[in-house]
Parts: C-alpha cells; structure tokens; sequence
C-alpha cells in the first residue's frame, strides 16, 4: 500500500496544486456482526478550478465521502486535507447544496441568504451584507422573487436560492449532493447551465454527486466512477475533454460523448452492475 | 398482427372554472398491437398521464373512445393493470398479501391451490422470495416496485399499464428495474403501456416511442419505431449504431418542445400586456387584404367574396389583390403589404426556413385551399417520337445526350415542382443534371414549348389543354396520377398576424371552407367560371378555364378528352385540413435537392407552421371533423413508401439527389448562433 | 492506518450502559424536583406535607387499599366505569364515523352537530345524565358511564370520519382495478388504511374519558369511585388528607399514563408502520 501521509510528500503534492487531497480515506462502522467497512482508501487530489463528478449506485459511499469533505464525518482512517490542512469539521470554506435545498421556511429568499451572509461575514456594514445578497440572487435570477417564502417557489427556484446562499460566502470548494435530482427534466438542465456558466465565471472548485451521466458529462472536467459497497473504492476516473464552454449540443454531437457515455454505462449496469437484496 | 387496443380520435377537455375549458388531449389516435411495448414521451404537462389514465378507464374521454379488444372502457378493470409510481401497495400488507390480495379476488374461477401457485410463482419471478413476509415499509424503493409489478402481472391483464413506474428511483436503480421489467415483459409476451420521461428507458424497452407535444391541445407530435432485436441487452442495446441516432431523435424532439414551452410562455406574457378591448369583438379586424395570383386554384377566394362567406362570418372589408407572381405575393407577405395570401404548398415552410439569402419570415398555414390542378406537358416532337410515359422520357433523353434538354417550372417550391423533379427521378433522371430546370411563368413556357425551347413543363391549367389545344404538347401525366389529392394551394400569414388577430384569422377560415365547399359542388362550377373570367380576377376567356374544371381533360389529340373529378379539388375528404404528412415530405424534397436545408427541429417547425389548432377551431365551429391522422405513411406513384414521422431514413434512402445538409432551423433568432456548428451533410 | 477503530463492547453490555444513560436524566430532574417540594414545605407553618411526610402518612392507605373504601377499589371502581362507557363509545364511534365518512350526505348534515356537541365540557353533561338515569336502578353508576360515553364519542367519530375520508387515492385505485365490491373493500382497503386514524381518536377519547370521570365522581353523590375519594378526603379534612388526596392525584395521573400507552401499544400493534 502507499503512503502519502508523510508531511513532505503532501508539500510535493501541493506543487502541482492539488488543492482537495483525500488520502488513503477509509471509513469503517463497527457492528455486532464485525466491521462494516464503507469505503476502503479512497485516494483522490482535486486541483483548484476544478469540477468533479462522482458517480455510483446507492450504497457506495459516496454520500459518506462527501461528508468527510464537507466535515460532517471523519475517515476512520487517512485523512482529507484542504490546502495542506485536515478537514476535521464543517466550515464555511466548503459549503453544501442539498437535494432537499434545506430552505428556513419561515424565512424569505433574501432571508435565508443573509442569514448566511452576516453569520459568516459578521465584520462587513449592512449595506455590503446587502449588496452580497442581492448579487448572489441576481446571478441565480432570482431578483423578483427575493420576497417570496420557500413555499411560494418552486422547486428549481428554491435550489436556486440553496445555490445563492451557499456562493455568497465564498467558499473554496462548493460541494452539490445530486442537487437536481428531484427536478423536472426541463428545470435541471437549465440549472446545470446555470450552473455552469456560474462555475466558468467564478471557477469555485466543485465537488458534486450524482446519479445521471450525462449530466456528469456535461459539467464535470472528470467523472470519478466508484465501485459497490461495502468496501467501495474507486473504480474507475474519465477525464471529459469537451472544451469550455460548453454547449449541450455541441458536446452531445462529440463523438467522445457516446464513448465516454458507453464506458460508464459500461462500469455502472456491466462490470459494477448492482442489485438490491 | 392484431390491434389490442384502438385509441380512436380522443380529446380531453376539463371545464374550467371561469367558465372556460382547457383541452389537454386534441386528436389522439393510436392503435397498439398485441404483444407490443409502447411508450408515451413527453415533458410534464403533455398529457401524457391523462392518456394513460383514460386508457386505464380513470378518466373519461371527452370526444372519441379507447376501444380494449373490441370493448370501449368505460371504468377500470383487472384488464389493464396499472403501476403507480409511487407504488400503491397496501402497507398493512406484507408482499405476499399485497399479491394474493389481487389474484384472490379476481382469480375467484381458480381453485386456491392453483390461485397460491400463481402468487408464489410471481413472487420468484421478480426474486422477492426473500422478502415475501415483509411489508412495503421495510422494503427500498426498487423493491416495492417489484412487488407492485408482480401484482399486476399476477393476474395476467390484457394490458398492463405503467406510469413513470421507475420515476421515484435513483437514475442507476431505474436501469436495473428496467432490465428485470423488460426480461418479464419478453417473456410474458405482455401488452405494455408506459409513461416515461426518461429517454433511455423508452428506448430500451419499447417497440415504439410515441412523442407527444405540449399542452394544451396536446397531440402525438411523431413516432419513433424501436427496432432492436429483442431480447435485448442493455449493453448491446447502447452499442448498436442506431441507438445514439434515436437517442438523439427523442431528445431532439424534446427540446424543440422545451423551446416551444418557453415561446408559449413568452407569447402569454406579451398578451397580457395588450388591453383586451378587442376581445370584446366578434373579430379584431375587418379590413383584411388578401394577397393572391390569378389562376383556377384562387376560386374559393373570388367566391368567398363574391358570394359573402366573407361577409357572413363578420370579414366585412376583405380585399383581394391579385400579384402577377408568388415573388411578389411572398414579399407583399414578409413586408406586411398584405395580412394573408394564397400561397404554394411549399411557400409557408421554405419562407419560415428562408431560401434564396432572404430574411426568414414565420409564416402559419391553417389552411389549404386547392388541391391537384397541375399537369406535366411535353412537346409534340418527344410525342411524335414516340415518348408516352416517363419510361419513354428517360429513353429518349438518352438517346440524345448531345441534345440539351430543359423543363420549365413555376418556382421552386410549388408542389408542383417538387412533384415534377420526385417524377423525374424516379424514372431514373436527375432533375438537375440530366435536363435543365428554368423558372419561367405559366404563360411563358407554353409558349417556349410551342417554339422548341423547352420539352416540357409542368402547369396548372389552362396551359396544358391550351398546348394540347394548339397540338404543340401532349399530357404525360396529370398530378392525380403523381399523388392523387396533394395539397396544391394554401392559405398563408404572418405568425405574429395570427397571434394579434386569432379570431379573424378563425373567421376568414370559416367563410374560405365554405367557399371550399361550394366550389366543390359541380352544379356550381359554371357559375364560378364566369366569375374567374371577369376581368377584375383572371381576365380570361371563359372557355380557357373549363377544361378539367368543368369540361373533359384532354391529354393528346390522339386521346379523348376524359372526365377528371379530382382535378380540381377544394373540399371533399377533408381537403381543406392541413396534413402534417404533406409537410414533412416537402421538407423532405426541399432538402433533397438542395432547396432549403432539412430542420433537425423539424416537428418544431411543423408545430407552428402547420396550424391544426387554428384549422380544428373553425372546423369544429363548422361542425366538421377537425383533423385527419398525420402518422400514416404515404404512398405515391412509384410505389415508395413514406413514413412522415421517419424523415431522417427516408433521406437516407433517396437514391438521386442533391447534397442535403440537416440544421437546427432558429426561428426566433435569425442570427443563428448553434446552426453553424451543428450543420451535418448527409450523404 | 492511522488510528484503530474503537473496541467494541459486548451487545448485551451494551445494551445495559444504553438503559443506564436514558435513566439518568429523568432520575436526576425528578430527584431536584422532590428536593425543592421539600424545601419549599419544609417550613413550620406550612400548609402542604412535603414528600417525605406525604410518604409516612400514607404507607396505611397504601397497604389497606384493597379495603371496601380503599383508595385502590376506588380507582377500580372507576376503571370500570370508564372500561364500560369507552368500549360503548368505541364501537358505536367507529361505526358512526365510517357511515359518516362514506356518506357524504350524512357527513355534511351531521358535521355542525358534531362540531357543536364536541365542544361541550364533560361536566355540562352531568346535570342531562343524572336525570336521564334517575329511574335507573343505579342512577349515579349509570350518569357517570353516560358521562364517560358521550365525552369520549367525539374525537372517535370525527377521527374515523376524517380517516375514512382521506383513503389515499392510490388504495382507491388499486380497489377500483380489482374492481373490489362494497364488502371486500370495507375489510381489504377501508378499515385497514382508517385504522391509524381510529386509533387517534381512541387515544384522545380516552384520555378525556378519564379526566371527565374523576370530576364527575367529586360531584356527584353515592357513586364511589376515585372522584370521591378525593372528594371525600377534602371534606373530611383530617391530620393526613391533604397527604392521601396527593397519593390520590398522583395515582389518577399514573392510570390515565397506563390508558394512553395501553390504547397506542394496541394501535402499534394493528398499525402498519
């Protein structure tokens, strides 16, 4: 087994900017039955700007490894470092967007976002916590709808708000867990483009999971394909070459595009093929 | 094979509560065969549900009926069994109750010894043999979707229905229900219905995809024939080459609807903004200048005027104007000289596309006004050397390669034309590179066919009774003989006309169907000769327009002149409704000699050229049938069939042709942003 | 590896240590709780009995509670009455609100009564119930069972009501494919998905059967029961009353805990999860 945990390899590392490093992670449940082992070191280095995807059937653990990024969980063993430091809890550097957009419903739209704002940028006066709130919610556009309640909105609008909030406070590495899966199939591709004219403008590094190729395809810069739990690892990484930016159609009518897509067809219902029970 | 199920012209329509109605379902009609996997496609919203439910016998049908072998349902039954998406197991029952609780009360003619097989039997076909004691809250998604399916293929239905059945999953867990399903189906032999929104899944398991457009007046928008060999395998499925080229063909299809989604709304937007005064009227305008060139095709616009359909339907101010060519009627149209006009079958799609370098100009066609009327004219020395028939044509073109040969044509996109180079090529001779194709007017090619100029030319009358008249020509053939019924004529407007004057374009289609309907009526058609002939219209002698009109059709001297009923046809069965097949082939030959490019947003184009939602309103207010099938195939002269929701092969099929290239049309934006890039040549 | 995963404990020892720390918190604020009942009746003039006096007093009443007019043939006594009227309540609760729940008719003419009726405090009835049952050879056994009925009837009805009404459609739909009939759908769908809605209304019917019970007993004469018990220690004022009437009160709120948990334990036992 390598190991990568020494402090001077990790400042190697940190030459070729790797800015996110998950090394050699392991993440183990004991139970009455023995350990129970959801991911078995994991090794992954995520370079600033970059967008990744990860990809796997429910259960691999991919849920569990974004925690241990955003700091809601901790490896059993290994670690996950963020510019050279230990993630060891959750932060305003790595924000979060839910599937379930986790909105306050009693809060307005502006609300909900300025919560964020002034608890992670308490120093800054009034009218700059304004004026972050306000350009966030412009840039998802949502400008006419910053008076409405969670529930007056639907569903795309309120992870459009999720996505406001969590961009407003700058994080490092925003991380998205299958933020449009429980959207309609109009609403989340335009949120994927959205989203992607907003990473190509801020180039924020995301992390994101998900449960559909082609959205993988169309965002990410490499697709991280895990194997089945227990014991998930990775099983395979795709580099997505299309050039930037991107139009769906244009990358849809890459030829690349049916390859890559076949190839992960491939590992997902053929070499990894999963089934419950 | 035999139709299971007959989905027969059905509307849905729910009231509303300011007293209007929504139509949710305009016109659909579908058969679905034993044994067969159907899907139905679409975004939220298209009534895809709706269809499903009125299949399952939940809802009603507002207008026409689903006929399950040879029985109209009328509320639901064990025979169509449904699949819920979210399952709809009894959760007080564990897997085995929920299953028995289905065959035990419909099975009630087995003994329950046989009645226990069955169930046990399902529950190791879908592999819940394990889970068979547990209830539906211990079971994961997937599996509560198994026991749902077990359930209702338990019983054996007819046809089993399923309603986005894998929507609540993960994209991955869907996949490997999809391959359980469809192993079950296959074996099963199972009639299956399903509601999707998921491409791949459509894909993988059905025999035919049935796109459907949105709402309201939502209908089968195109039909997408899956022809995998079965069993199939969810790898060699994705492997095979035409795979990526359906995928691409349902995804085209759905996002010319997102776009058309987004138009809708934006259309919406804009009208609430306009003070609705003239709502309040019968028709928003009265004066309406009406733009057409003079020939026979232009009757039911002189009678509609001359005999008050017109005025009759609250068009008190409509004047006609003659233009001396389809140019200028075209131009008089995109710069808004005129409201409407008659146009050429091919004017409303070739003006909204843009050809020749000019500006696009969306153009909505509701209605065709002329069917037939042309005829193919050759000249009297190919007669008296013997050329009879297209055989003898091509012949005699090859034996003389020295010679030029040239053809004379109205323009480029009349039916007619298209018509004359389908023709030629199909007796083995290309249009463009066998003979010469000049643009000349009617008038100008019988008289060049008379001096030797041209060899033939294809017109409507009286210009090829007059050469046959003069024995400078012969009739090789008449159109009825090409494609019997084509549209010939239409009536054309502006989109944004439409939009602004929806009742008064509603009106002028009232009053031209009855002016159809008289000029149909042969106890009618001297009185309309006369009227044609005056000068204020076609300013021709009277006995110009009767041949084929009124009179016996003559095709040679040699021949007697024979009775042609069809010739000029403006009403009987269903003339006047605009057929989306009819479009799809003029696309189809447009592209394929280089007139225009072929829309890869084809059925987005059809949508809003091809009107049916204008033509059905008046028709219905007329009290007639308001569509007519746009998915049969199409079968002319030559035997060929063409299928008008499969236009991509059928290019592909053409043998002589010119180089076709396919783009996304943006009829929106005349700078085209993605056209470019996505421009692709077929071979 | 950089760390070992943690030692795990035996399941049984675990298991041990699990109950010992949810008994903590309880043990520790009850604990304060008789602490400061103590301190604050631990003055010379005080009226009330702190715990521990409570406790010397009523070792008697504890002990020879199984006496004719003992504190626990009292509660019996009360028991039953709430046992006779909330099982009449019940049955005749649940078949009132699923015909209501069906019929729509019904449901509509019927809804303001109920509304109104619902409303009415137990003991608004008593005055009704006594004369009702004057004639009866038991008057005041059968006003207070009356009593427990008629409170206890509302919640059950309106609950069984509702629930018959919010079948979720996919149950109905499923019973109109099987094209279920009348019986097969009032046994396989019906009752079944109303049952979690039924229990409810149990659970608050009983709850208010057995408030109503305690204070219809202070009021009314010759009938026994826990009510008067209470009632008659106030009266009689003596040394250790006060002390009895807190034993009293206190074992009224452990039954009424014992009912509730009975009738949800039963629900969980019906209720698919």
């Amino acid at each position: 087994m390598q190991t990568l945990t020494s402090p001077i390899e990790v400042t190697e590392k940190t030459m070729d900017k790797p800015f996110l490093v998950i090394d050699q992670v392991s993440k183990v449940y004991p139970t009455k039955t023995g350990d129970y082992i959801v991911l078995d070191g994991i090794d992954l280095s995520v370079k600033e700007g970059e967008f990744v995807c990860v990809i796997g059937h429910s259960g691999c653990g991919k849920s569990t490894l974004l925690d241990m990024v955003s700091g809601f969980n901790t490896p059993t063993s290994g670690q996950v470092l963020l510019n050279g430091k230990a993630i060891t809890k959750p932060g305003p550097d790595r924000m979060v967007v839910f599937q379930n957009y986790c909105l306050l419903p009693w809060k307005t739209v502006y609300e909900n976002v300025h919560l964020a704002v002034s608890s992670v940028f308490p120093e800054k006066s009034k009218a700059e916590q304004d004026e972050i709130v306000r350009s966030n919610l412009h840039m998802v556009g949502l400008d006419e709808a910053i008076d409405k309640k969670p529930g007056q909105i639907s569903g795309g609008m309120k992870q459009r708000v999720s996505i406001a909030r969590a961009l407003s406070i700058r994080p490092e590495i925003l991380i998205l867990d299958e933020p449009f899966g429980a959207l309609d199939a109009i609403t989340k591709e335009e949120l994927q483009e959205e989203l992607l004219d907003i990473w190509e403008e801020h180039r924020i590094t995301v992390m994101m999971i998900t449960h559909d190729i082609d959205e993988a395809l169309f965002l990410c810069d490499r697709l991280v394909m895990m194997s089945n739990g227990p014991s998930a690892k990775i099983g395979e990484i795709l580099d997505i070459p299309f050039d930037r930016p991107r139009d769906r159609a244009v990358v849809m009518e890459d030829p690349r595009y049916i390859k890559l897509r076949n190839q992960a067809l491939d590992f997902l219902y053929n070499r990894f093929a999963h089934h419950e029970d | 094979m035999t139709i299971l199920v007959d989905i027969d012209h059905i509307d849905k329509i729910y009231p509303l509560k300011n007293g209007g109605e929504y139509v949710a379902l305009r016109n659909v009609d579908l058969k679905i065969n034993q044994g067969e996997f159907v899907s139905l496609i679409g975004h939220s919203g298209c009534g895809k549900s709706t269809l499903l439910n009125i299949i399952a016998g939940f809802e009603q049908a507002s207008i026409g009926g689903v006929v399950l072998s040879g029985k109209l349902i009328t509320a639901p039954g064990p025979d169509r069994m449904m699949v819920f998406q979210n399952y709809s197991l009894l959760p007080w029952l564990t897997v085995r109750q929920n299953i028995a609780l289905a065959v035990n009360k419909v099975m009630t003619d087995l003994p329950a010894e046989e009645r226990k097989e069955i169930i046990e039997k399902h529950i190791d076909l879908v592999g819940l043999r394990a889970a068979a004691e547990k209830r539906p809250s211990q079971l994961s998604g997937g599996m509560k979707q198994r026991t749902a399916i077990a359930r209702a293929l338990a019983i054996r239905p007819q046809v089993l229905l399923l309603d986005e059945p894998f929507g609540a999953l993960d994209a991955l867990t869907r996949g490997n229900l999809q391959e359980q399903l469809m192993a079950i189906c296959e074996e099963y032999k199972t009639t299956c219905v399903m509601v999707t929104h998921d491409v791949d899944e459509a894909l993988l398991l059905s025999d035919r995809v049935i796109m459907l457009t949105n709402g309201p007046e939502a209908h089968i928008g195109q039909i997408l024939n899956v022809e995998f060999t079965r069993p199939r395998k969810r790898m060699e499925v994705v492997n095979d080459p035409k795979y990526y080229v359906n995928r691409g063909e349902i995804i085209t299809f759905l996002n010319q609807q997102k776009r058309d989604k987004r138009r809708k709304r934006k259309v919406e937007v804009e009208k609430m903004a306009v003070p609705a005064i003239a709502a309040v009227r019968l028709v928003e305008k009265s004066v309406v200048t009406l733009g057409y060139v003079p020939t026979t095709d232009a009757a039911p616009l002189i009678v509609a005027k001359e005999k008050g359909f017109f005025a009759k339907y609250g068009l008190t101010q409509v004047e006609l104007i003659a233009d001396s060519s389809w140019q200028t009627i075209a131009d008089g149209l995109a710069n808004q000289r005129l409201d409407c006009a008659q146009l050429l079958a091919g004017m409303p799609l070739a003006m909204t596309i843009g050809v020749d370098r000019r500006r696009p100009t969306p153009i909505v066609t509701a209605m065709v006004l002329a069917r037939n009327g042309n005829a193919i004219t050759l000249s009297k020395k190919l007669y008296d050397d013997g050329v009879r028939d297209l055989q003898g044509l091509k012949e005699a073109i090859e034996a003389t390669p020295e010679l030029p040969h040239s053809f004379g044509l109205v323009d480029n996109v009349s039916m007619g034309s298209l018509l004359t180079r389908y023709w030629l090529a199909s007796g083995g001779i290309d249009p463009d590179q066998d003979i010469s194709l000049s643009l000349m007017s009617s008038a100008e090619m019988k008289n060049q066919l008379s001096k030797g100029f041209i060899d033939g030319y294809l017109a409507s009358e009286p210009w090829n009774s007059a050469a046959v008249k003069d024995n400078t020509g012969f009739v090789v053939a008449t159109d009825l003989e090409i494609w019997d019924g084509h549209q010939n004529k239409v009536l054309g407007v502006r989109e944004n006309w439409a939009q602004e004057n929806p009742k008064t374009h509603v009106a002028l289609i009232k009053a031209l169907i009855e002016a159809c309907e008289y000029c149909d009526d042969r106890r009618n058609r001297e009185e309309i000769v006369q009227m044609l002939a005056r000068p204020d219209y076609l300013n021709l002698p009277a006995a110009q327009l009767r041949p084929g009109f009124i009179e016996p059709f003559q095709r040679s001297q040699d021949q007697a002149p024979e009775l042609l009923l069809r010739f000029n046809q403006y009403y009987v069965e269903q003339s006047t409704c605009p057929r989306r097949s009819e479009a799809v082939w003029i696309l189809t030959q447009m592209a394929r000699w280089g007139i225009t490019p072929f829309p890869k947003n084809w059925v987005e184009l059809l949508e809003r050229v091809y009107s049916r939602e204008i033509y059905g309103k008046a028709a219905r207010e007329l009290g007639l049938q308001d569509g007519v099938d746009d998915h049969t195939l199409v079968k002319l002269f030559d035997g060929v069939l063409f299928n008008p929701d499969d236009p991509l092969s059928y290019l592909d099929s053409v043998t002589i042709h010119r180089e076709i290239c396919i783009e996304e049309i943006a009829i929106d934006e005349p700078v085209l942003k993605r056209t470019s890039r996505s421009l692709k040549t077929a071979a | 590896m950089t760390t070992a995963p943690a030692r795990p404990a035996s399941p049984t020892a675990e298991k041990a240590i699990e109950i010992f720390q949810s008994l903590i918190p309880p043990v520790i604020c009850s604990s304060a709780t008789l602490l400061l009942w103590q301190l604050l009746c631990s003055g010379a003039d005080s009226k009330m009995p702190g715990p521990i006096k409570v406790v010397s007093q009523t070792v008697g009443t504890i002990t020879g509670g199984f006496s004719e007019t003992g504190i626990w043939m009292q509660l019996l006594n009360s028991l039953t009455r709430v046992g006779i009227g909330y099982v009449a309540a019940a049955i005749l609760g649940i078949a009132i609100g699923v015909t209501i729940g069906v019929n729509k008719f019904l449901r509509d003419g019927f809804d303001p009564l109920i509304q109104i009726l619902r409303t009415v405090p137990p003991l608004a009835w008593l005055p009704i119930s006594t004369i009702l049952f004057l004639q009866t050879p038991k008057p005041a056994e059968n006003a207070g069972i009356f009593l427990i009925f008629i409170t206890a009837i509302w919640p059950i009805i309106i609950n069984t009501a509702v629930g018959v009404q919010q079948i979720p459609k996919d149950y109905t739909n499923v019973a109109k494919v099987l094209k279920l009939s009348g019986k097969d759908f009032l046994l396989s769908i019906l009752i079944p998905s109303t049952v979690p809605y039924i229990f409810t209304g149990l659970r608050i019917g009983i709850g208010l059967a057995w408030l109503a019970i305690v204070a219809a007993e202070m009021l009314s004469t010759g009938a026994g029961g826990i009510g008067a018990y209470i009632w008659n220690e106030y009266t009689s004022m003596l040394d250790d009353s006060i002390s009895k009437i807190i034993l009293a009160v206190f074992s009224v709120g452990l039954v009424g805990l014992v009912l509730d948990r009975i009738v949800g334990w039963l629900g969980s036992l019906v209720v698919a999860e």
